[in-house]
């Protein structure tokens, strides 16, 4: 982890770091990306209330056809059984099975994921499609004891923790967009990462941040849930 | 005026006698307590008078203390129509009246009462719409004076949202039922939602009187709450109210400023009884009141309802309302037992104890103002002689209250909504419900349960019915509850009809007996016909109080039972709601590329492409014209940049993704080469260009597909549901916010673009036009097109969407020394109209074949197939109807047209501008339009009206406009 840098000393940058800014985030440089380390000075009582981290720039990529699962397989990857299902990689990747067919994979919060450097770099049989999701879709963590709650005020389906298992996903509209949420709880703290269309997510950010004013939530960094692993 | 009406405590359980809270009605400083309606502190200053009626501006007030009524309606600052005994006082609440003219208690318009009688049922069908055209003169006149309040303009709405919520079980309404059915569910493990729509929970057991003595309903309910509080399983919402039932136990329930969207797996509604008015000339005096009004009055707010009664009743109910009003100081003068053999229970059998005049099988046949005009002053009592007639030997009392207990109608309206079927049971003289849907069950006095044990019982029973169906309660179900009372709260006609009418059964729309009476007589005998053509229960209270009048009214009318007669339809919302919980939170989706702040840094106006923001140009908006210009002028000379990143990109993939391709677009791509972009229109089935980019062939099996802005979702869901049918070996995949994008073009595009890029060969050689390269700029991975849209030297570059912002800053950076400048859509738009280049859904629309837009070259004719290729044959074989020619404007002196002006023949329409601009490349107006085909000629003329209906001569010219040879773009 590197001291304090700035966003645009890379050509990889969130659409959101001028925000980002604004609120005097601190940003650190993760693995290849840079995401905001903290905003405050202790965020960690915040996250496990209400907060809302942008992790954009972190790795993920999709695979997509019908020769992914063998393949995903054969790479040594353990998929979810059923679609709609994520499960954890031992490096620490997130594998979520959108479709019989379809995965997305998800680095940890350090920025770092030797499984999917692997996949990028092997060899692809037919019928193998990689999906540029690290650039089609945003990722923002909404997390803490009232995320539910908030997600309630933009999303029709039910994700209170009791009935969304931890490592659950829905496919769904999110304040009218179209949004993969994956419950992916970092330790105790319970968490929902959300994957929405990259060039919308200003207005998905706006939009979580003024549903989550009700429970006083706001924006936290990639340390307040690292620590929480 | 002072507090005299105000009781001692324990009296007023929802207010707080410690916080004093003044407000103004009629612009009069009134003081209460906070806890306080509008209409209980109101009356607590002995105001009684709220508002005046919707037709003859009568006198009105105080009728159901619950929210129930039109009666209450009060004009707020922001908020009209509000229901006085609904709004809590605020400091500085200001309260007026509605519907008056004048003053509230000097209404000019009380006029319209004495001449009601030329105003009947209807009226405004039979005597104002003849001669033809009288209607219009005559609207303006009633409309003025007929009415509720007034909107507020300049209301600035504020933050309304709206939130789902999800529970096992969700009851509805908080008293003795909902209660004890939300504890009996929640004992299951169930989770449960209590909705109630009062301040405190407990229903009918915070004022109505179960035992003699007066305390068993506070005890129960004191008992039922604490439990309910103590239970976690049960999420109690006061305040909020069940506004609809649909489909799969989904409740809109409102509650302050949220709409909460629920999902309930079992719905159990325990909404109780609406208490109903009797029917006699005058029963709208302000002092006329129901008494279940003058007991909320009592003990909710510790008001004395007026300081003499008289109690008319059907049923024991009443009874209980005497000794109430005893309680709180009144004197009760006489209880009015419509019954002619009434059973007494305890609490009856108590009250003809007290030695209170008890008149046996009379009525009340009138009410009598009082000096002032405005209130009660007595009442003509009358003994019955037949079902609504009366003797006329009359007894009259003074007394300035009179309090009304002689039925319940169940509050069918949510059961009704869920399918259920509303019925009447002649024994009972009530309405019932039957065939509630599946998962939806009624508990209580909606039931016609009346003793409070049985409504615990009914509602317990529900409950264990409803968790059973949940699968997570074993209790055994228990029979149905016997019912304990032996007579019917409900009187079967409390009906009294009087020479001088003013018998009032729709307090709403000022309805009469007569009125009622005289629709079935006008033809109108189904209740329904009946309803619209009186209105009755169309207004603002929907029938709460005059729909079992009515069909009682209109049964004996019709020689029918009131079964058959039945009642109208209930519909949602099941009370006034604001539009803004309709509305809720606004979400309107906003997509900004990832160079978006580098266009607003560079003085950009934006404008919106469907959810996208794009720069329309740069610079101040007065300037607008030479910035555009300036940008056009920039990109023909030097070098221009433009963020292309909101085009649609689309993935194909796989061993079929040329034939897909085939298939999909009416160009041939089977022999595409690799390494090169082939343009691509879309039609439907019906042959109508319906979208068009570019396909870049990347691979034998790979082609990116470029998509209009506003058309890419639509394109790639086309895509998928023909292979759908297809069932090619490919895959699609939408990529649009994958990939930031810029077309950097203009004389000067290469050497800008070689600073950055060593990668790949730029030269036209070895990169020529519609060349497509993979490789680096700035360093990024990057997709270069080399297009031609603007008719310059081009490429598109596409980088992946995080790195837009660098790919921006380091070309903007390579072409300082050039004086590289960006440009927005509008100097697009341009350029392009130079090149002669349509856009699809400006220059095309619904009916737009390629033919006709001169696109027959992008269209194979070699093809098996391509969707709507058979329809372009078919058409091919018709003559053509119009065609999309470039046009230009000769005379220096002719004003410019807009898009959409007409081409016209005379007077004849016969075609319109679909783009038009002044050229400064040309140094004229050029455009395109539709024309006849006999007008299409190279060098004719034809006609455009222009604004103002100036017309202007405009010549056909081939296209391009510019560039001809297409030597600039293939530099």
């Amino acid at each position: 982890m590197d001291p304090s840098i700035s966003p645009t000393q890379t050509s990889r940058r969130s659409s959101l770091y001028r925000r980002h800014s604004q609120l005097g985030a601190e940003f650190h440089r993760f693995g290849e990306a840079i995401a905001v380390h903290h905003y405050a000075s202790d965020e960690a009582t915040q996250a496990q209330s209400l907060g809302l981290a942008d992790l954009s720039t972190l790795p993920r990529v999709g695979f997509k056809g019908a020769g992914t699962p063998a393949w995903a397989e054969q790479c040594g990857v353990h998929l979810p059984h059923q679609p709609n299902w994520a499960s954890e990689q031992p490096d620490g990747t997130l594998v979520a099975r959108l479709s019989s067919s379809e995965l997305l994979m998800i680095g940890d919060y350090s920025g770092h994921s030797p499984l999917i450097d692997r996949l990028a770099a092997a060899d692809r049989p037919e019928r193998v499609y990689p999906l540029p999701r690290a650039d089609s879709h945003s990722w923002l963590a909404l997390c803490g004891s009232h995320a539910a709650d908030t997600l309630a005020k933009v999303c029709a389906v039910d994700l209170r923790p009791q009935h969304f298992e931890n490592g659950q996903i829905a496919q769904t509209s999110l304040a009218k967009i179209n949004a993969i949420i994956l419950r992916s709880d970092i330790g105790n703290l319970t968490n929902y990462a959300i994957f929405s269309d990259s060039s919308s997510v200003e207005y998905l950010w706006d939009s979580l941040l003024d549903a989550m004013a009700e429970h006083r939530g706001s924006p936290v960094g990639l340390e307040a849930l690292a620590n929480n692993r | 005026m002072t507090v005299d009406n105000r009781l001692p405590s324990p009296f007023g359980t929802l207010i707080d006698r410690n916080q004093t809270v003044e407000f103004s009605f009629e612009k009069k400083t009134i003081s209460g307590y906070a806890g306080d309606t509008v209409a209980s502190a109101l009356a607590a200053n002995n105001q009684w008078l709220l508002s005046r009626s919707f037709k003859y501006h009568r006198p009105r007030g105080v009728l159901t203390m619950a929210g129930q009524d039109a009666n209450s309606m009060v004009q707020l600052p922001s908020d009209p129509n509000a229901l006085a005994d609904r709004i809590d006082i605020s400091p500085g609440l200001k309260v007026m009246g509605q519907n008056y003219s004048g003053s509230l208690t000097r209404d000019r318009n009380a006029v319209l009462g004495l001449v009601s009688r030329f105003l009947p049922v209807a009226f405004y069908y039979k005597a104002f719409f003849k001669p033809r055209g009288m209607w219009q003169k005559w609207a303006p006149f009633f409309r003025h004076r007929a009415g509720l309040g007034r909107i507020d303009q300049n209301y600035q709405a504020d933050y309304h949202d709206k939130q789902y919520q999800f529970y096992d079980v969700a009851v509805v309404g908080g008293g003795p039922a909902g209660l004890a059915a939300a504890l009996a569910a929640a004992d299951s493990g169930a989770s449960v939602l209590l909705v109630d729509e009062n301040v405190r929970l407990g229903g009918s057991l915070n004022y109505a009187r179960n035992d003699a003595e007066g305390t068993q309903s506070g005890r129960v309910r004191d008992a039922l709450v604490a439990r309910v509080k103590a239970n976690a399983k049960i999420v109690a919402m006061s305040e909020a109210t069940c506004n609809g039932w649909f489909s799969d136990n989904w409740l809109p329930i409102i509650c302050r400023k949220r709409l909460y969207k629920v999902r309930a797996k079992q719905t159990i509604l325990c909404v109780g009884a609406i208490e109903q008015p009797a029917i006699f000339h005058n029963n709208d005096l302000p002092g006329v009141m129901l008494g279940s009004a003058a007991q909320r009055l009592i003990k909710l707010y510790a008001v004395r309802p007026g300081q003499s009664a008289v109690v008319l009743t059907g049923n024991n109910d009443g009874y209980a309302v005497a000794l109430d009003l005893i309680d709180a100081g009144v004197e009760v003068k006489a209880i009015v037992d419509l019954r002619d053999a009434p059973v007494y229970d305890a609490i009856a059998e108590h009250v003809s104890s007290l030695g209170i005049s008890v008149k046996v099988g009379h009525a009340v046949y009138a009410a009598k103002r009082n000096a002032s005009r405005l209130h009660l002053g007595s009442v003509d009592v009358r003994k019955i002689v037949d079902r609504g007639h009366c003797a006329t030997e009359s007894e009259t009392i003074n007394c300035d209250t009179l309090c009304m207990s002689v039925g319940y109608t169940p509050t069918y309206q949510l059961i009704c909504q869920a399918g259920g079927r509303l019925s009447y049971d002649d024994d009972s003289a009530m309405f019932t419900l039957s065939d509630c849907p599946e998962n939806c069950y009624t508990a209580g006095s909606v039931n016609g349960y009346w003793h409070l044990e049985d409504v615990i019982s009914d509602a317990e029973r529900a409950a264990i019915i409803a968790t059973q169906a949940l699968d997570v309660d074993r209790r055994e179900v228990p029979s149905a509850v016997v019912h304990q009372q032996t007579q019917s709260p409900n009187h079967p006609w409390p009906i009294f009809a009087h020479p001088k009418g003013c018998e009032f059964v729709d307090f709403d729309e000022d309805l009469q007996i007569a009125d009622i009476v005289n629709a079935t007589r006008d033809g109108y005998q189904h209740i329904q016909l009946v309803k619209r053509y009186s209105t009755c229960g169309m207004g603002p209270s929907q029938g709460r109080h005059s729909a079992l009048a009515t069909a009682r009214l209109v049964a004996d009318a019709t020689e029918r039972t009131v079964a058959q007669t039945g009642v109208t339809t209930a519909r949602p919302p099941f009370s006034a709601e604001h539009l803004a919980h309709s509305a809720g939170r606004s979400f309107y989706p906003a997509r900004r590329s990832n160079m978006h702040y580098r266009h607003l840094e560079s003085g950009a106006q934006m404008l919106q492409a469907g959810a996208w923001y794009r720069p329309a140009y740069y610079g101040q908006a007065p300037a607008r014209e030479d910035c555009i210009q300036r940008e056009v002028d920039n990109v023909r000379n030097n070098v221009g940049l433009i963020d292309v990143s909101t085009l649609g990109g689309i993935e194909v993939r796989g061993v079929d993704a040329g034939e897909f391709l085939n298939r999909f677009y009416t160009f041939g791509f089977l022999k595409q080469p690799v390494g090169r972009a082939r343009y691509a229109l879309l039609t439907n089935e019906a042959g109508v260009v319906i979208d068009d980019g570019v396909a870049c062939r990347f691979g034998e099996q790979h082609y990116y597909v470029t998509a209009t802005t506003g058309g890419a979702d639509r394109v790639y869901q086309s895509m998928l549901k023909w292979n759908a049918q297809w069932r090619l070996d490919v895959d699609i995949a939408n990529v649009t916010s994958a990939y930031a994008g810029v077309n950097i073009a203009g004389p000067n595009a290469r050497k800008v673009l070689a600073k950055l890029c060593t990668d790949i060969d730029l030269s036209a050689a070895a990169f020529p036009y519609m060349g497509v390269r993979e490789g680096t700029v700035a360093g990024i991975a990057a997709r270069v097109i080399r297009v031609g849209f603007v008719g310059e030297l081009g490429y598109e570059v596409h980088v992946p969407q995080h790195a837009g912002e660098a790919l921006w800053d380091a070309l903007i950076n390579a072409g300082e020394d050039c004086a590289i400048a960006p440009f927005g859509v509008e100097a697009q738009r341009l350029l392009r109209l130079e090149k002669g280049h349509i856009i699809i859904g400006q220059d095309t629309d619904a009916m737009s074949n390629p033919t006709e837009v001169q696109m027959g070259w992008a269209v194979s004719k070699l093809k098996p197939f391509f969707v709507g290729g058979r329809t372009l044959q078919e058409l091919g074989r018709l003559p053509l109807k119009r065609c999309l020619v470039g046009f230009v404007i000769d005379d220096p002196t002719a004003p410019i047209p807009l898009e959409s002006h007409l081409v016209v023949d005379g007077d004849k329409m016969t075609g319109r501008v679909t783009s038009v601009n002044y050229s400064p490349t040309l140094g004229k107006p050029i455009g395109l339009a539709y024309v006849p085909p006999n007008c299409a000629e190279t060098g004719g003329n034809f006609t455009i009206k222009s604004s103002g209906g100036v017309l202007v001569v405009a010549t056909v010219v081939d296209l391009p406009f510019y560039d001809a040879d297409n030597r600039r773009q293939e530099l």
